[in-house]
């Protein structure tokens, strides 16, 4: 790995600077937050040639604010921070719980949300969840904020609608209602500190009492360029009970959604399989949360 | 020939104000051991993989492999120099240690994990020290000299 000691860092000190600076060299700048992948990324390219834009210490990017039902979120927030937040436990419980097996501790403490959105890889455990969440990302830049679904912002694998002066500042999403319940899940080759083979996460919205699901989101990870919403296998639940044969159609069904590739982390019918399954178990533990 | 860039950065360092001149992109872990030659800090795999260049920064375990000398100004950063007494004899007492390079990187995690969390069952000291990989002896001494160093044992 090479040293980056010719690699220039520019280190605003606010946000308006930061813009300012990204304004100034569109496309010639990469943004370090945590650093966590992109140190690493840079360490192993032989092409990079840019300046970094060093927007660590903007604290004002670090936040967790609950608005009536809607959840902010601060682009530079960490996963440590997310993982512990009382708002995030209580209102998105299965994005803290994706939060907490991002990596090691180490990594937690450092890696944030942002960057782990616009670092785009196909397995970044935060994402299945807020796609689950339908979370919405502000993109502001020196002139301009803009709102994006985050289904929007991912164009194709590490392609994203996102422009060079353009900084990812903030994360939205509404709270999850009484009736709406959602699990994360998550298969890699390491419990403490793994890229997933597969992730996924499931939202759940349940008539009370007769538990008929309402509306299903499913999302998944690492078996497509991009997360991948699971349509078929979500339409098929509506309007049903969480009974053994509904589970297993559902998870076979996922199937028509992805597109896993072989890779070192493995196969690409070893992953389309452990998709079902872990589809299949997360429907199962739902439905044991439902019965008591 | 492209001339090397080089800046100033201040930050504390094992309770000392240190300014130090040095490329911005130079990662925490080449500023300890190779500007300052402070080199109990060890450089296992290079890729936030292995946990033995650990560090504190503001309190909190990372890598100082993957933090560059540009996000520690004005931040506070602890090395295994900085460390209490107590971690390291545990850890030398329980047998934790062959060939020693992973320690250091134990012994950082552990403090900050003993100073969060002062009683710990064995499930969190695992959970904690997930981060860290010893290649040696493997964790049962290295989690009997946490147990020990948080009292538990001995």
């Amino acid at each position: 790995m090479r040293s980056l000691a010719y690699v220039d860092v520019l280190s605003p000190k606010t946000l308006e600077e930061a813009l300012e600076i990204l304004d100034e060299n569109k496309g010639d700048i990469r943004v370090l937050a945590g650093g966590t992948d992109l140190i690493l990324q840079l360490r192993k390219s032989t092409s990079f040639n840019g300046k970094l834009v060093n927007i660590f210490s903007l604290d004002q990017l670090r936040y967790i604010r609950l608005e009536g039902t809607n959840v902010k979120i601060g682009a530079l927030t960490d996963f440590h921070t997310i993982a512990e937040s009382p708002i995030i436990q209580k209102h998105a419980p299965f994005l803290a719980d994706a939060a907490r097996w991002i990596g090691s501790v180490q990594i937690l403490n450092k890696a944030s949300i942002g960057g782990n959105i616009v670092n785009a890889s196909p397995a970044a455990d935060s994402l299945p969840a807020l796609y689950v969440l339908e979370a919405t990302l502000t993109l502001q830049s020196k002139a301009a904020k803009r709102h994006l679904p985050i289904s929007e912002f991912y164009k194709g694998y590490k392609k994203l609608d996102l422009r060079p002066n353009e900084l990812l500042v903030e994360i939205s999403f509404n709270s999850v209602k009484e009736n709406q319940i959602g699990m994360f899940f998550k298969h890699g080759l390491r419990q403490g500190d793994a890229i997933s083979v597969v992730n996924g996460a499931v939202l759940l919205e349940v008539t009370p009492g007769s538990h008929v699901v309402r509306d299903a989101r499913i999302a998944l990870g690492a078996v497509a360029p991009t997360v991948v919403r699971a349509k078929e296998a979500e339409a098929h639940l509506k309007g049903k009970k969480l009974d053994e044969k509904t589970m297993s159609e559902v998870s076979e069904l996922v199937v028509t959604s992805i597109s896993p590739i072989d890779d070192v982390r493995g196969s690409a019918v070893y992953r389309a399989e452990m998709c079902k399954n872990y589809v299949y178990m997360t429907l199962w533990k739902i439905a044991e949360v439902l019965r008591s | 020939m492209r001339l090397r860039l080089s800046k100033q950065f201040s930050f504390v360092l094992n309770g000392e104000a240190v300014t130090v001149t040095c490329p911005p992109a130079y990662t925490l872990l080449e500023v300890l051991r190779h500007v300052l030659h402070l080199t109990g800090t060890k450089d296992g795999c290079s890729s936030g993989d292995c946990g033995a260049c650990t560090v504190l920064l503001d309190g909190r375990p990372v890598h100082s492999c993957l933090t560059l000398i540009s996000q520690v100004e004005g931040r506070n950063v602890v090395t295994v120099e900085g460390i209490g007494e107590n971690v390291p004899k545990c850890y030398a007492e329980e047998g934790a240690v062959q060939c020693g390079y992973c320690i250091p990187g134990f012994v950082v995690t552990t403090a900050a994990f003993l100073e969060e969390n002062p009683s710990p069952t064995e499930d969190e000291i695992r959970d904690a020290l997930r981060g860290n990989l010893c290649r040696c002896t493997g964790y049962v001494k290295i989690v009997n000299a946490v147990k020990k160093a948080a009292g538990g044992i001995g």
